[in-house]
């Protein structure tokens, strides 16, 4: 408290202006890669400017920011289904893999004879199984969020379990010297042990989810920005395309930044260095 | 040997039940063959013409092997550069981690707009996607070398470039054998979506107009062969880290990524 | 004061041991053919109230011994009784303290003492004071709201000390507890420990592998070996309570040591032949 009140007070004596903003040094994370991709942009427009490329090849970036403003009514209306489709897998997938972990740590048996095969199917391509999700379910909204929860769902479960399973061995010795029950070792121990491990499966779940929806928008859907980006892809209309692909990508990042965010929280809560 | 048994013999009993009871799902459940056909009928379709899925295994095999080489290439050396040069890392490293979070998928029929219906678009496709675990965890692995050992190098007055061979790169071995691993599957998943869309031959081009056909056999068919196409790529990177780690005299400390 | 606890730790007229150790033995066979003799057929007793080292070199099976004693790991063959009644399990009669000091580092310092309370399901409010006291007690006031990693590893180790002693078991099991501390440090805790025995007296057994730090602080200090992996040696300690930390200058003292470091020696040499 002391300490605080005097730093404040120090800053207050601090000539106004020079506490306030940060040094050029400081900001030097932030501004170099700003600055790298603000160089990409213009030598992009440069290079559609002084080249002449025709508009279907490569779009300058000042046309995309036309269409996108253009055309940004549809975007956002056929950024719905995909906002919503990658949302609810997301949750699904983290539901089930969380669950399918305590299941997992818990049941010698049910490890033995699951873990191999889990494992076994992170390997395999399961993008390729996309098809048949719409041959069970149909063109529907319900077979994109099944195959985008099957795909997204296996990174969760496996770095639960190895979250679970990793949690600090002498601290559960503790717990049993203490004669805990297995809730109660789980729910004060092993459970915020693998905090760590359960939210980076969590941040990969949610790209995959977004990945996974965009493949079955890809393959079979009406509606939806994987939609729009193949239909206009199909028409050659190159800056729509990118237009689409820059709202997709600010829907990524947003839901990958929510994870995050969580995180980061839940890491103040559960703080440890 | 009772714990070897257990740990191989239960997950393999599991996967053999699970088989049986689909077929046995199929044969008396009274499931339309075109929602889910038995394994019988899948050995069928493999058994009886296996020139034509091996036909168009050929592509296939040959684009995941291409944009995995090139995507290991150039990632690897991306992040030797990343991790020589400051300026780089700090302009670069933040954007290709911004990268990674978003649906790199999504760019694939860019690709088809720019080089057309083909090898090549597909190709490009699975660098795309593969690429950029390649850097981030080669990165991570180079930039991760035990700051002692650093040290005790400089102490030696070795050069920067001794300091990479020596100590560096053995550090950053499963680092980089671990985003390679991610690549191989990743490289797969680039390939197999170029060829949904794009529609031309591969295997999946096969999965995509069976599936329309309603010849969910052929279709699994061919994710049965796509599977050992996977395995077999993934095993070839786990002897290379094998192969390797035995050089190095398997003292390499392993990055616990599976 | 004095007084009452010249009485509580009289043992002489004490008939009932507190802890018995009959003929243990522990037999690791580690899924292959040769199995490991860890403890081999140990006999020991310890009266109430009474505080006994073993003490060994490193791997010989001390910390099994201590772990059999708390319910941790089941013995092979033999019998282990704890207040008359044989070992099953863990009891919470017994506090054990590990190594590490295994504090939840999301926790507090106050709120890891608490942690056995939680657990046993007793009622937290009662126990507030008391944790309080320990704390003090160990000179760590004004520390209670810290989290682990803003605390020294002599604090930590402080932090657990409370810990074991929180719930008020009867006989606490001490498994090399200072041994990843620095020589300072360590030297600070046995003060510590020293001068906390004087108020908390309770049945310990403290398993080190410093020949100084078991004559410092035990009644009773048993030598274990590797092969076999026995004790062999049962020596009473004849310096009286309370104890001075400037006891280890005194000649006696350090010929105490020499004999005992004689001891481990030998049948180390032994061992080996």
């Amino acid at each position: 408290m002391t300490v605080e009140t005097a730093q404040s007070r120090a800053l207050d004596l601090v000539p106004f202006g020079a506490a306030q903003f940060p040094s050029l040094r400081q900001l030097r994370p932030v501004l170099l890669p700003v600055a790298t991709a603000g160089t990409v942009l213009l030598l992009w427009q440069a290079v559609c400017l002084v080249f002449r490329i025709p508009h279907v090849i490569l779009p300058a970036p000042t046309e995309i920011a036309g269409e996108l403003w253009r055309i940004l009514p549809t975007l956002l209306k056929e950024a719905i289904p995909t906002t919503l489709d990658s949302v609810a897998s997301f949750c699904l997938a983290s539901g089930l893999g969380v669950g399918l972990a305590i299941v997992l740590t818990y049941s010698p048996l049910l490890r033995d004879t699951l873990y191999p095969n889990l494992v076994a199917f992170q390997l395999v391509p399961k993008v390729a199984l996309a098809p048949l999700f719409v041959v069970w379910l149909g063109i529907t909204s319900e077979s994109r969020i099944a195959f985008s929860t099957f795909a997204s769902f296996f990174p969760v479960v496996i770095s639960a379990a190895v979250g679970f399973e990793g949690a600090d061995a002498s601290t559960l010795r503790l717990c049993r010297s203490l004669t805990a029950t297995d809730w109660q070792s789980f729910r004060l121990v092993r459970f915020p042990f693998a905090l760590p491990a359960i939210f980076s499966g969590m941040k990969i779940a949610m790209t995959m989810s977004v990945i996974g929806v965009i493949i079955g928008e890809f393959i079979s859907a009406k509606a939806g920005l994987g939609f729009y980006i193949l239909y206009a892809s199909s028409r050659m209309e190159t800056a729509a395309i990118f237009a689409a692909l820059f709202v997709l990508c600010m829907i990524g990042a947003a839901l990958y930044g929510a994870v995050a965010l969580a995180e980061r929280h839940v890491r103040r809560h559960y703080g440890r260095r | 040997m009772a714990h070897v048994g257990r740990a191989v013999g239960l997950p393999v009993a599991f996967a053999i039940f699970c088989v049986i009871a689909w077929e046995a799902l199929c044969r008396f459940g009274h499931v339309s063959s075109e929602l889910l056909p038995a394994p019988s009928a899948v050995w069928n379709v493999l058994a009886g013409n296996p020139g034509i899925l091996m036909e168009q295994a050929v592509p296939t095999t040959i684009e995941v092997a291409v944009s995995f080489a090139v995507a290991c290439a150039v990632g690897v050396l991306l992040a030797i550069g990343i991790t020589f040069s400051a300026a780089i890392r700090e302009a670069i490293y933040p954007n290709i981690v911004m990268f990674q979070v978003i649906p790199k998928i999504a760019l694939a029929p860019l690709f088809i707009v720019w080089l057309g219906v083909g090898g090549k678009s597909i190709v490009t496709v699975g660098v795309f996607i593969a690429f950029f675990p390649m850097v981030v965890s080669t990165a991570t692995g180079l930039v991760g070398a035990k700051p002692d050992v650093l040290q005790l190098c400089r102490s030696l007055t070795a050069s920067e470039w001794q300091c990479f061979v020596l100590v560096r790169f053995p550090y950053a071995m499963p680092h980089i054998f671990a985003g390679m691993k991610v690549g191989v599957t990743m490289a797969m998943i680039g390939v197999i979506v170029g060829e949904f869309i794009t529609a031309q031959a591969g295997l999946g081009y096969i999965i995509m107009f069976a599936s329309s056909a309603g010849e969910t056999a052929t279709v699994l068919a061919a994710i049965v062969v796509l599977c050992g196409i996977g395995l077999v790529l993934y095993g070839l990177v786990a002897l290379g880290e094998l192969a390797v780690r035995r050089w190095y005299g398997g003292e390499l400390p392993t990055s616990g990524v599976i | 004061m004095p007084d009452s606890f010249v009485q509580n730790r009289v043992p002489a007229a004490a008939t009932t041991q507190c802890v018995e150790v009959i003929e243990v033995s522990k037999i690791y066979h580690g899924g292959t053919q040769n199995a490991v003799e860890a403890v081999s057929s140990v006999n020991f007793s310890v009266p109430h109230g009474q505080f006994v080292a073993i003490l060994g070199p490193s791997g010989c099976g001390k910390s099994t011994l201590l772990m059999m004693v708390g319910g941790l790991e089941a013995v092979t063959t033999g019998r282990i009784e704890v207040d008359g009644s044989p070992m099953a399990g863990p009891r919470t009669s017994i506090g054990i303290m590990f190594q590490d000091s295994t504090l939840l580092p999301w926790k507090s310092a106050l709120d890891n003492v608490l942690f056995p309370i939680k657990v046993l399901k007793r009622p937290v409010q009662e126990y507030h004071d008391n944790a309080h006291a320990l704390l003090d007690r160990v000179g760590l006031y004004g520390f209670a709201q810290k989290k682990p990693h803003e605390l020294s590893g002599g604090m930590r180790q402080r932090v657990s000390i409370c810990r074991a002693l929180v719930y008020e078991p009867n006989v606490l099991l001490m498994d090399e507890p200072f041994s990843a501390l620095d020589a300072i440090t360590r030297d600070e805790m046995n003060g510590l420990l020293l001068d906390l025995w004087q108020q908390y007296t309770k049945t310990a057994l403290f398993v080190t592998h410093s020949i100084r730090e078991a004559v410092m602080l035990a009644d009773r200090v048993l030598v274990m070996t590797q092969r076999p992996a026995t004790i062999v040696e049962d020596l009473t300690i004849p310096f009286a309570r309370p104890r001075e930390m400037s006891i280890g200058e005194s000649r006696e003292f350090n010929e105490i040591c020499g004999h005992l470091r004689e001891r481990i020696e030998h049948s180390h040499f032994e061992g080996r032949r």
